[in-house]
């Protein structure tokens, strides 16, 4: 956002950083021998939708290519609006790799045909003691931990542990006022 | 490929107005500089003053407006549109405040980014659905992401100067050396008059373009320009029938309303802080065109 686009008052949204999204792969190693925590078999992609026909297009692309792709990886899918009109694309396999590169399947289908900054995030579920969410700002280009404990609570202590510990494996967001939690995501 | 053309007459329009503002400022202080008005002491006070304002204001516009700031806890659903709105528009995180009224508005405030907070009325939180109390947020974010605050700040530190001799116009502005001071004292107030009246055209001119581009990014960001004209409908509907005396209290922070409370029904839509409710749903419609095609 530069200075110019303040005076002009133009709206320029970010672009889609994609690059680090497969350094889960490589961390989940690190996550399940030193944290304790196994990817859980669930994974999902959130965007929002815009209200243009070349949108609705993009979107029947993305469910043709989640029919073949998924064909072939045994990976299950289903699409899902949540409460604040986000579309969700969830998916469940319990190989880790195939969820990983079916996200970012979704993300380079949207980001080419134009829609790249309506990514929201991508989310992987492991579990352990407790159930942890890496979160994935596409915005950001980084990762982030999320645990919910409880009604809307969230466990901070174990989160900046997460952060410690991973900060070495991936990228993750240093800024913490960008961990911006998901509350009543469909996975 | 891209979704978004960017609207060129409209910054053409804004930068012709910075420009125009930028030239009365011009003529105004060497006039000044000629007649040898005592310009420092008036630099110094007025700038200290517009500074006070650049660093005070929001939190005397939270505190005129009754705005109390809320925490996720107490505002969960705000929070997480607002969040979400946020990520997607790369944007820190704004404090959300809530404004105990019956009258349906929404106004952003702060001088940068990060210390901003975005207030919203107990009254509109009632009259709107989540997605058009979306495109509300999603405007106020966009007047944040503008600096508007600054920006018309800024806009406006000279015409304050003018009015400042205006008002003052037998303390200030009095030529010493060699003039005549009587009569260029009633040059340099003559001028004073002019530029603040000229300023004060182009400054609103200038809040009425950066509404179109809140609006406009407004649309950008939720991707559902219907819904910030369906907002805009409903509120200014009831806005009218709203009484008088919980009016008043707003008028000073009009100017980063969505809606301008004090309903002026002035025929002059250039002495208006907000263009007009036509005019504005008619740009939300040409950009759903724009992605229709």
């Amino acid at each position: 956002m530069g200075f110019l686009d303040s005076i002009l008052g133009r709206t320029e949204l970010p672009k889609a950083k994609t690059e680090k999204l497969f350094a889960i792969s490589t961390a989940a190693v690190t996550l399940e021998s030193s944290l304790g925590l196994k990817p859980d078999g669930a994974a999902a992609i959130c965007f929002k939708p815009i209200e243009s026909s070349k949108y609705d297009r993009a979107r029947r692309d993305i469910e043709d290519l989640l029919k073949i792709s998924t064909k072939e990886s045994g990976v299950l899918y289903r699409l899902q609006k949540d409460e604040y009109g986000y579309l969700w694309a969830v998916l469940q396999d319990p190989d880790f790799e195939d969820l990983v590169a079916t996200i970012h399947m979704i993300s380079q289908t949207l980001i080419e045909q134009g829609f790249g900054t309506q990514l929201l995030c991508a989310v992987y579920r492991f579990r352990g003691e407790k159930t942890v969410y890496w979160i994935y700002s596409f915005k950001q280009g980084a990762y982030y931990p999320f645990v919910p404990s409880g009604d809307k609570q969230r466990d901070n202590a174990l989160e900046f542990r997460l952060k410690a510990i991973m900060e070495k494996e991936m990228p993750v967001e240093k800024d913490v006022g960008m961990w911006y939690p998901l509350w009543g995501m469909p996975i | 490929m891209k979704v978004w053309k960017p609207d060129l007459g409209l910054q053409a329009r804004m930068l012709l107005t910075i420009f125009l503002l930028g030239v009365v400022y011009l003529i105004f202080l060497a006039v000044l500089v000629y007649f040898r008005a005592d310009l420092l002491t008036t630099l110094v006070f007025i700038g200290g003053f517009m500074l006070l304002q650049y660093f005070y204001s929001d939190k005397v516009v939270l505190m005129s407006m009754g705005a109390k700031v809320v925490s996720e806890s107490e505002a969960p659903e705000l929070h997480e549109i607002v969040s979400r709105l946020c990520s997607i528009a790369g944007l820190p995180k704004p404090r959300i405040a809530v404004v105990k009224s019956n009258v349906p508005n929404a106004f952003a405030t702060g001088r940068n980014q990060k210390s901003s907070v975005v207030a919203v009325t107990t009254g509109i939180l009632q009259q709107l659905n989540k997605s058009e109390l979306e495109a509300v947020l999603a405007h106020e974010l966009t007047h944040v992401k503008n600096r508007d605050a600054m920006v018309l700040t800024i806009a406006s530190f000279i015409s304050t100067l003018a009015f400042f001799f205006v008002r003052n116009f037998l303390l200030f502005g009095g030529g010493r050396r060699g003039r005549d001071s009587g009569s260029s004292l009633i040059i340099v107030w003559l001028v004073s008059v002019v530029v603040y009246g000229v300023s004060y055209l182009l400054i609103l001119a200038l809040s009425r373009y950066r509404e179109f581009a809140a609006d406009r990014g407004s649309a950008i960001i939720t991707g559902q320009p219907s819904n910030l004209a369906s907002a805009l409908r409903k509120i200014s509907g009831i806005m009218t029938r709203i009484p008088s005396e919980d009016l008043r209290k707003v008028e000073g922070v009009n100017a980063f309303f969505i809606i301008p409370a004090v309903a002026k029904a002035s025929i002059f839509n250039l002495l208006s802080t907000h263009p007009p409710l036509e005019a504005r749903i008619a740009a939300l419609e040409r950009i759903e065109k724009e992605l229709a095609a």
